[in-house]
């Protein structure tokens, strides 16, 4: 499979990945590349800040348009802190869930109706 | 003529800002006098100035008759009153975080606000390089939420320094839609301000259609608990408090225009936040 490396950095143009519309441009190209079945390398050498705002555009939007297992085997990450993992895992979990039941929203505000 | 007497981040102090408003909301081409005596937490100048513009929005003047001599100088400093006519002042302390009013599509600008404020100050109080990230990424989440949701004209953002007592307050403000009536028209539902308030904390529950979200102020909250901070949301009528005592829940008796979100954080604080183990490092997808 032949691999490429998305630099972060270099899609959003400074070290702050934190708006969803950044986020959003990086998506496209992930998902460019999983079209293409790529390998991709996601890189976030010299990224200092990421928002869960920017995660969730630019990678748990993919949840909704892939199989898990194919995300799975063609997106990797490099050069991301142990924090900014801690925030994309859970960026991923949050996906995987509100994919799987898109009514959970609607059901959530019953429970807080009590209905 | 309004008077704003002790403004801190209490409920009551809150109650103050909202008659302002709700007292001057209605009035056109007049002069609002507004004073303000005793104490005034200087990052609720971004609640103020929220406040300010509605009124202003009516072309009404806003004059400040009274403002108590250290108050002046505080809110000169962090640039709040340039937007009222009165000369800047340096600071020389370095405790404010300035005053800054931003449109929502200008997020560029928020950036070097950022870094000039909170990233690279040497005079910040003495913090772990975690806790200061998490302290920003916490501000940003915040600032990213009222851009995304709020569809407000303008952001406006405030902090202070209290070296003494070991904390940061910051708030961020919109004059937009409000937690009740975004979320009520999303979902066709009627839940009141609080309920609303109530929903939108929960992990994972947005409005956002069709992409999943809503950890912004679930992050924020876990963080807060850790840090031993306090989270602040007055929305509408509602108001929401969350620190180590727990959670409160109440109502104004009037509503604000829009959100305030207000973050204490704790500067002496040395936990650890990585939280994650190898086995989830290497399992991201």
């Amino acid at each position: 499979m032949e691999e490429i490396t998305i630099s972060a950095y270099n899609v959003v143009g400074n070290a702050f990945c934190v708006e969803a519309d950044d986020g959003q441009r990086l998506f496209d190209l992930i998902k460019k590349g999983l079209n293409e079945e790529k390998r991709i390398i996601l890189s976030f050498k010299n990224v200092e800040m990421l928002t869960s705002a920017f995660l969730n555009t630019a990678i748990g939007q993919l949840y909704r348009d892939y199989e898990e297992e194919i995300i799975k085997q063609h997106l990797t990450t490099q050069y991301l802190s142990d924090d900014d993992k801690v925030l994309l895992k859970r960026v991923i979990s949050t996906a995987k869930i509100y994919y799987k039941n898109p009514e959970r929203m609607q059901e959530s505000i019953s429970e807080i109706l009590g209905e | 003529m309004t008077m704003l007497y002790n403004i801190d981040t209490s409920f009551e102090s809150y109650e103050q800002l909202i008659r302002l408003f709700q007292e001057n909301k209605n009035r056109i081409f007049e002069t609002i006098h507004v004073s303000i005596q005793k104490w005034f937490s200087a990052n609720l100048c971004a609640a103020l100035g929220g406040i300010l513009d509605q009124l202003i929005n009516g072309l009404n003047e806003i004059r400040f008759d009274t403002i108590q001599q250290d108050i002046q100088r505080i809110i000169q400093k962090n640039d709040f009153l340039s937007y009222y006519g009165y000369q800047k002042i340096e600071d020389v302390n370095n405790t404010t975080i300035k005053y800054l009013k931003l449109k929502p599509s200008d997020g560029r600008f928020f950036h070097p606000y950022v870094v000039n404020e909170l990233l690279n100050r040497p005079e910040l109080p003495d913090m772990t390089s975690q806790l200061k990230k998490k302290i920003t990424e916490s501000i940003y989440e915040m600032f990213v939420n009222a851009q995304m949701h709020s569809e407000t004209k303008f952001i406006y953002t405030c902090g202070q320094f209290f070296p003494l007592k070991h904390k940061i307050e910051f708030t961020v403000v919109d004059i937009g839609i409000g937690f009740k009536n975004r979320i009520n028209r999303r979902f066709g539902r009627s839940l009141t301000s609080t309920q609303a308030i109530k929903w939108a904390v929960i992990d994972g529950n947005s409005t956002k259609e069709d992409i999943s979200g809503g950890i912004g102020l679930a992050i924020l909250k876990d963080f807060i608990h850790v840090n031993k901070g306090k989270i602040q949301i007055i929305s509408d009528d509602g108001f929401y408090q969350f620190d180590s005592t727990g959670e409160q829940y109440k109502l104004f008796s009037g509503f604000f225009p829009g959100t305030i979100i207000n973050m204490q954080f704790k500067t002496d604080d040395i936990a650890s936040y990585s939280l994650a183990n190898e086995e989830e490092m290497e399992n991201i997808f």
